[in-house]
């Protein structure tokens, strides 16, 4: 009786195949327990024979106590929480130790129906194509690695040629999808990357396919294919629950020297987190200005300059929206809330030609997608703010949406200080809310909509407020296996507000806002293996509130004022093909037509030919109508680029890419203000054209791990706006009167090692670069240093960075950030003299001489609170200090003249190490 | 938006304003810099000096072997006389406001240089001058108006005067460096009034407003701890109209001044101003000729006005005390006797208080600058004081 109760047990663990059978009840004692032993102790007590791959569980040990459990509890508890895997085949009475791979026992439904080994018949029976299959077409979802998936109309025999596999890559735990997801055939060099959504579509031969996907942040996965004709396959991807391997940098491991794409850098955030911050909060603008070739002015300032481009020069997308000021509370956080993000994408030198209005770079910040299968959510506390998300499916797997929001409460903190200062507020918040829902197989849409507000006031002085409100709905529709389009509609606004009433004769309030409506269509079509077209149309209505100033209060004689609203069209058509011309060279080749109007209602002024566009030369001045075209510019943009492999792990890339800008930021100032003002091209105020070529040498080494690059460019940029000597920018009516066009060039080398896995892992960056503008038209006005080419603001030509990561246990990561760079150009006094009562200063040509060379350390630890994936809560700690090494970084050299006499100041920000602490909480 | 500064060294509490030491910068050249303005109605007062260099001791280099004239645009001419100091001065002139007018100067090497021709732009009344008492100090403002809606920019320096007071009050005075007497109210060195002008830029417009009205402007910062506030200040307000553009290129050189650095400030700029070298036209020249008459106005300050709580920093009379002097001093040990009055009084080294308790014995002294106030300013009170 006894034994056949045993039979039943054994039958029911057999049945059960996965994760069960091991009748035989056992006690155990482990202490920190090899593999060696591990196995050694359960096979005596089993009598199970245990097979596993030793080298695979070196880093494994063992602490259990259990007493008297079956084979799989303990196995189960063993491996609870960690990349091993167990599979027992109790009819053999054999076990096997996997890791992160998984043993099913049981064949793969199917699988006996593809006979790989039989011999093809001489004449094929005709096969039913999919074009005119009447069967439904199914998606399939495919979630397990060693199953073989039929793709397509299912024949008894497979036809020579290509078909088309494509579909969405998405995470397993939360359904959303995975954007720069690399999908290729192992051996080979087929392959491509998912698009923001997480879809692909990929050409390939039909029959058997052995399927390798990576995904940022996600378990290397493959996938057995046995494609018949054209078809659909979702791909469900593990999120990487151990961190072992959390710094997955870039363009990811093969594609740094597979793609086309030239000094693309993708970063998701996860190593965004790792990456110090000033206060403990991710920064996603921060981690962006330790990538090779991207410089800022300084601290406090989260504009950023590219290759010698300008602040204004970058195009900041968030999920395709125009955010005109990216940062909070004047730059020291970034107007991007982390935990929403998933990951940012930085365009230096290949913009692809669906990107145009902006010459340096794209950096695309994109958004999670809501969990579709279950609410989840994070919080974070810091010192100054707090943040909040909350997402989930509101139709399970079809709807979901994701809601970030961020706050600020530093005014306890002003409470705190000197009476000067007490009545001071400010204040920043942020809300994200996105909605993707999914219609049917072929239709998707994304809501997607932020809100950020600043506020600040000073002790009865001027209030400052400035807000970007963002919106933008898209429609994914999949013509086909072979066509996709995406159309998009949006809004994008930024304002700000400046007020006083201290004297109620002079209360004022002054107002800018620049609001754009856009949409676009963007096609692909995929023709063959060797051809993936982009094409498309966009078009932006701009309108801008170049400023207003009213009176704000009923004795306040300002007189109300207004800078007459400005509008135009910006207009593109692109076409672009990524041409495989053989396996090994590859060119991505495309045109973008721009098209810009300014139109009316406005008057424009007309100053005689040949003489500098200053109030004097004012001839006269045409007024024109509401809508009326008063000035059309257009350019063809091209952007071409090429790869070659010499092998492997090594390739050669080059690029030529040229582009037009049709709005500029004016600013005066050193840093990114949130007060700049956007002034759209018109008849007197040229359009910005820039041109870039590149080269790059591309090189893996050990299996991928390590990424060296090369890369080299010269660029030119022709009509960047300076300003006059003492300009005034705000509520100019004339301001083509008050800026000068200049010439740019810039040129430089970027060396770039990457290790992206393994317990220490990070990047170096070394780069010299350097930025020149030149005015030398006397006909514009004033020459500036004479006519000679001058440094721009933003010229550093060296320029280091180290960012690493140290995983000293699962729980316990420490990560230094280092940063030198060469001191930016500074205009200095040279000589002094006595005027109007005080010692005054003569000042150098512009930029001639450099502030002190900028050097920055940061330090953190990061301690994630236990690894149990089923818990309701997760919580990490992070822990560090900005500016290790509390140097007094200059942020500027000046003179000030005080008392009758000149001394020297250095201004530092963050001038001594800062110790930061966050809390942050998942759900 | 030096205020946005403020907020974030405040808020962060680590951002660091240090005093740092001159690089050592040497101008290849030295540039003529001309300070003044021609007036209409009194003598103009022009000051030539050079540019000097920014890490060297010399405040200014005057040029004093200059001829400099001030031309019409009608072709009359009016010369300034040189006072080898670097100032050149005018008779008073009554300039024409139909006319142009221009400054010329020769330099002692023989460089010529020559201002625009500048039209006259006479100040309209200062309406009246106020005081407000703020907590960084005591800040002056200025009203004005001008009904023909003509002026719209103006600059304001001033001239203050302010009353100090020795720490002791001397009663004796030193006759003849060999015997002392008591001083009569003509001879008192405890009051004294100390002249002192504005170093900072002023400047307002109206350019803005319906009316060309200016509203309480500030013009000067007093700050609390100040000496000038101790008895009183009387200050001295001189209000100039400007053309458009001398308003842009005293706002500039403000600018280059007082507001560079910060994050959100401008950066420095070339400064144009309207005066030219004829023999190099390369050459920069520093400086901006107006020409038009000065509204005046004064305003007086007492203490008493005052919150009682601003008390003045009197650092200049640290290490101040008294010192008894005896006429014949035996010292115990020595048995030698000191004339110490005579050593130490009637050479000056002291500077008497009064006589101790027994005249004979000797005198009670302090140190000079503890008793003189005239060693820093004028013991005759001012005909404006109060």
């Amino acid at each position: 009786m006894k034994k056949n109760y045993l039979i039943i047990i054994i039958l029911l663990a057999v049945k059960l195949a996965h994760g069960q059978g091991g009748a035989k009840n056992i006690s155990v004692n482990f202490q920190q327990a090899t593999v060696d032993q591990f196995v050694a102790d359960l096979e005596a007590k089993s009598g199970y024979r245990i097979y596993y791959d030793r080298a695979q569980f070196d880093s494994l040990k063992i602490t259990l106590q259990v007493s008297d459990q079956p084979l799989d509890n303990v196995l189960n508890l063993a491996f609870h929480n960690t990349v091993y895997h167990y599979a027992i085949v109790a009819s053999k009475m054999q076990v096997f130790l996997t890791r992160e791979k998984e043993i099913f026992t049981q064949p793969a439904p199917g699988y006996f129906n593809v006979k790989p080994g039989q011999s093809r018949p001489a004449a094929p029976p005709p096969v039913i194509d999919f074009t005119t299959a009447p069967v439904k077409k199914q998606i399939i979802e495919s979630t397990v690695e060693n199953k073989l998936y039929e793709v397509g109309i299912k024949t008894n025999d497979i036809k020579s040629g290509k078909a088309n596999i494509s579909g969405y890559v998405k995470s397993a735990k939360s359904g959303g999808a995975i954007a720069g997801a690399s999908i290729y055939v192992s051996n080979t060099s087929i392959g491509v990357t998912t698009d923001q959504f997480g879809y692909y579509t990929l050409a390939l031969p039909r029959g058997k396919q052995f399927l390798i996907i990576k995904g940022i942040g996600m378990k290397d996965a493959h996938r057995q294919v046995m494609l018949y004709t054209n078809g659909e396959l979702n791909i469900e991807l593990q999120d990487q629950v151990t961190t072992l391997k959390e710094v997955k940098i870039s363009a990811d491991k093969v594609a740094n020297v597979r793609s086309t794409e030239m000094a693309v850098s993708r970063l998701d955030i996860k190593s965004i987190k790792q990456v110090p911050a000033v206060f403990g909060e991710a920064d996603v603008l921060r981690i962006v200005l330790t990538l090779p070739g991207v410089q800022t002015v300084g601290e406090a300032t989260t504009g950023f300059n590219v290759r010698g481009g300008a602040a204004d020069q970058n195009l900041i997308l968030l999920d395709d929206k125009t955010i005109y000021n990216p940062a909070h509370f004047f730059g020291f956080f970034s107007a991007f809330n982390p935990d929403i993000v998933k990951g940012i994408e930085l365009y230096k030198s290949t913009i692809p030609e669906k990107f145009g209005g902006r010459l340096s770079s794209v950096l695309e910040v994109t958004d999670r997608e809501g969990n579709k299968k279950n609410f989840a959510g994070s919080a974070g506390i810091g010192l100054l703010t707090s943040r909040l998300n909350i997402e989930g499916p509101i139709v399970k797997d079809k709807t979901s949406f994701i809601f970030g929001g961020r706050t600020s409460y530093s005014d306890w903190l002003l409470k705190l200080l000197p009476e000067e200062y007490k009545h001071s507020h400010a204040s920043f918040y942020d809300l994200n809310l996105d909605i993707s829902h999914q219609v049917d197989k072929d239709n998707n849409i994304y809501i997607t909509t932020y809100l950020s507000n600043d506020n600040f006031r000073l002790n009865s002085d001027t209030t400052y407020s400035y807000s970007n409100k963002n919106a933008n709905i898209k429609w994914k529709h999949n013509f086909s296996t072979k066509l996709y389009s995406l159309l998009s509609v949006g809004y994008d606004g930024y304002k700000y507000d400046i007020s006083s009433s201290a004297n109620p004769v002079n209360a004022y309030k002054l107002k800018f806002g620049i609001n754009q409506t856009n949409l676009k269509a963007d096609f692909t079509y995929y023709l063959n293996r060797n051809n993936t077209f982009n094409f498309g149309l966009s078009s932006i209505y701009y309108k801008l509130n170049p400023g207003s100033e009213t009176p704000n209060s009923a004795s306040s004689l300002i007189v109300p004022d207004k800078v007459a609203n400005e509008q135009a069209l910006e207009s593109a058509l692109y076409l672009g093909d990524k041409f495989d011309i053989t396996p090994d060279f590859t060119i991505s080749a495309g045109i973008r037509y721009s098209l810009y109007n300014y139109l009316g209602a406005q008057t424009i002024r007309n100053y005689a030919p040949g003489l500098p566009r200053t109030a004097l030369n004012v001839v006269d001045s045409t007024t024109y109508g509401n809508g009326k075209v008063i000035k059309t510019y257009s350019r063809p943009e091209i952007r071409v680029s090429a790869r070659y492999n010499i092998d492997d792990d090594l390739s050669l890339k080059a690029s030529y890419n040229t582009l037009a800008q049709y709005i500029h930021q004016l600013s005066n100032t050193t840093a990114i203000s949130p007060i700049d003002i956007y002034k759209l091209s018109d008849p007197n105020i040229k359009p910005q054209y820039g041109s870039q070529v590149s080269f790059g040498v591309f090189k893996n080494a050990k299996q991928n791990t390590i990424e060296t690059s090369v890369e080299v460019y010269y660029k030119r940029i022709d009509n960047y706006l300076d300003y006059k000597s003492g300009a005034t920018l705000v509520m100019s009516h004339a301001i083509e009167q008050e800026v000068l066009n200049t010439q740019g060039k810039a040129y430089g080398v970027e060396f770039s090692v990457r290790k992206t896995t393994g317990k220490l892992n990070g990047w170096i960056n070394y780069t010299y670069s350097r930025t020149f503008l030149k005015q030398d038209d006397a006909t514009a006005g004033q020459l500036i240093n004479g006519g000679a080419y001058y440094p721009a603001n933003y010229d550093k030509p060296h320029s280091f960075n180290f960012t690493g990561n140290y995983r000293i246990t699962h729980r316990y990561s420490v990560s230094l950030d280092v940063t030198y760079s060469t001191g930016r150009p500074i205009t200095l006094p040279i000589a002094k003299y006595f005027s109007n009562g005080a010692e005054r200063v003569f000042y150098s040509d512009r930029n001639e001489y450099r502030i002190p060379d900028y050097f920055r350390s940061d330090f953190s630890i990061n301690i994630d609170g236990n690894h149990k994936v089923h818990q309701k809560f997760h919580n990490s700690w992070t822990v560090g200090v900005y500016n290790l090494t509390g140097r007094q970084n200059a942020y500027s050299t000046f003179f000030q003249e005080q008392g009758g006499s000149i001394n020297s100041y250095q201004l530092s920000i963050f001038a001594k190490p800062i110790p930061f602490i966050n809390y942050n909480i998942r759900f | 938006m030096k205020k946005f500064l403020a907020i974030l060294l405040v808020i962060t509490a680590v951002a660091c304003k240090k005093q740092i030491a001159l690089k050592p910068i040497v101008a290849l050249n030295s540039y003529l810099v001309v300070d003044g303005s021609i007036n209409v109605g009194d003598s103009s007062i022009i000051a030539l000096s050079h540019t000097v260099n920014i890490a060297g001791k010399a405040r200014s280099n005057p040029e004093v072997n200059a001829t400099v004239t001030i031309e019409s645009s009608g072709g009359s001419s009016y010369p300034l006389v040189s006072k080898n100091n670097g100032n050149y001065v005018s008779a008073a002139l009554n300039l024409s406001v139909t006319q142009n007018y221009r400054l010329k100067i020769v330099t002692g090497d023989g460089k010529q240089y020559a201002s625009d021709f500048v039209p006259v732009k006479n100040s309209p009344a200062i309406d009246s001058l106020g005081y407000a008492v703020k907590t960084e100090g005591l800040q002056i403002n200025v009203n004005t108006h001008d009904a023909a809606n003509n002026t719209h920019y103006y600059r304001w320096d001033y001239v203050d005067t302010y009353q100090v007071r020795s720490q002791y009050e001397s009663k004796l005075i030193v006759v003849n460096g060999d015997t002392s007497a008591f001083r009569t109210a003509e001879q008192q060195i405890y009051n004294c009034w100390l002249n002192d002008t504005s170093g900072t830029i002023n400047l307002g417009s109206s350019a803005k407003l319906a009316k060309d009205v200016i509203s309480n402007q500030a013009i000067a910062l007093i700050l609390p701890t100040s000496e000038k506030l101790r008895i009183g200040i009387s200050i001295l307000v001189k209000q100039h109209a400007l053309t458009s553009d001398a308003f842009n290129y005293f706002d500039l050189l403000q600018k280059n001044s007082d507001q560079v650095g910060g994050v959100f400030d401008a950066q420095p700029s070339e400064l144009t101003g309207n005066i030219h070298c004829l023999t190099n036209p390369a050459e920069p020249v520093i400086g901006y000729i107006t020409a038009g008459a000065v509204a005046k106005a004064r305003l007086f300050v007492d203490n008493e006005n005052l919150p009682g709580t601003w008390l003045p920093d009197l650092s200049y009379y640290d290490g101040c005390s008294l010192i008894t002097e005896l006429y014949d001093y035996v010292p115990p040990m020595s048995g030698i006797v000191e004339h110490q009055v005579r050593e130490y009084v009637y050479t000056g080294i002291e500077t008497p208080v009064d006589t101790v308790l027994n005249p004979k014995l000797g005198v009670i002294s302090a140190r000079p600058r503890c008793v003189d106030c005239t060693l820093r300013g004028t013991s005759k009170k001012p005909s404006f004081w109060k």
